[in-house]
């Protein structure tokens, strides 16, 4: 166990991780970079109306149909009432 | 009602001859008459898979080019009598079939076969182009690694992209130790990432190696491959089999059939 000491991720977990994020910036013919940028747009425009939880946003691909979907958790507001659906 | 089944993978070496070459027998063995062809124009392998090397007389190419007839070239199996083999040629010339000649062989096949599997050559060149084109459905062979997942996931893509939709999924060569230490991805991780139904799943085998050395099947062998073989071949005629219970040590695996 002495080589495992200290880590935290299993690499596995890793594994499964790179893929996501490289298989949806494939998918789309877009690159990993881009990505990055897209998601930053977003967070910035929604960030204008919203308050979003920029580190928690994921993007996946499906291809049949070719359908992009962007989960944006709110920052929660107590003392707003606000319901996040 | 007869099938033409492309087994691809675009990455090479993940299984792709040795299922082609194993779900032909499986389905043989379940009473079927199965050919399988080999598309590798230039790399022959699922003769040697088969154990059929020294019975080669006449191979794709020269049926496509008509200097045989398609009877003269299939070969019969050794053991199942419903089972063929049409080899593929060793020209390094791969720019001897087209598509179109491939649509037409495997109209040609359908007439004589309930099964034609084309075992598919790795990469997405002209050989893949060959061997899609007649398909009705493709089966997509991965391993749980991120090269294999990463090539099969364009593989579907550029299948899709073809209209080829009749997709499903083996992953090859699980590590239920390895999986259960976190250091390799689940069967369910690659369900997931790949997002097309599975076929089956494969544990990693030492006797596909022993069977591979002496010609001999793993399907109908009590090997933990060899049954999962047969259970993919069952799933192909459309019978619902439960998957296999992998577990790492091999006297505490339990197979669930279906009654």
């Amino acid at each position: 166990m002495g080589l495992f000491q200290g880590r935290k991720h299993f690499s596995g977990t890793v594994a499964r991780k790179r893929l996501s994020i490289l298989l949806t910036a494939e998918r789309l013919d877009c690159a990993p970079r881009n990505m990055q940028m897209m998601k930053n747009d977003l967070t910035m425009a929604l960030g204008r109306y919203l308050s979003v939880e920029e580190d928690r946003i994921s993007i996946r691909i499906d291809y049949s149909p070719a359908v992009m979907t962007i989960r944006i958790p709110l920052h929660n507001s107590e003392d707003k009432h606000v319901k996040i659906i | 009602m007869s099938e033409v089944i492309v087994v691809t993978s675009g990455k090479g070496g993940v299984g792709k001859t040795t299922t082609t070459a194993n779900m032909g027998i499986g389905l043989a063995g379940l009473g079927k008459k199965v050919a399988m062809v080999d598309t590798d124009i230039g790399l022959r392998n699922l003769d040697v898979v088969l154990g059929l090397e020294n019975r080669i007389v006449y191979n794709l190419v020269d049926v496509i080019e008509s200097r045989c007839r398609l009877k003269q070239a299939l070969i019969r199996d050794k053991r199942q009598k419903d089972l063929y083999l049409l080899p593929s040629a060793q020209t390094r010339d791969k720019s001897a079939v087209t598509p179109e000649q491939m649509c037409k062989l495997c109209e040609e096949l359908k007439t004589q076969f309930d099964y034609v599997i084309l075992d598919c050559p790795a990469g997405i060149e002209q050989g893949f182009q060959n061997a899609v084109a007649g398909a009705d459905r493709a089966v997509v062979v991965t391993t749980p690694e991120v090269s294999s997942i990463r090539d099969a996931d364009r593989i579907i893509g550029l299948l899709e992209a073809r209209d080829l939709r009749n997709i499903s999924l083996i992953i090859n060569r699980i590590r239920p130790d390895m999986v259960k230490r976190g250091e390799m991805m689940s069967v369910e991780d690659v369900e997931e990432i790949l997002a097309v139904p599975l076929l089956g799943v494969i544990p990693d085998d030492e006797y596909v190696v022993v069977a591979t050395n002496q010609g001999e099947p793993v399907s109908g062998s009590r090997s933990p491959a060899g049954t999962a073989y047969e259970n993919i071949s069952r799933r192909v005629t459309g019978e619902e089999v439960p998957l296999m219970e992998i577990t790492g040590k091999k006297h505490f695996f339990r197979r669930i059939f279906k009654k």
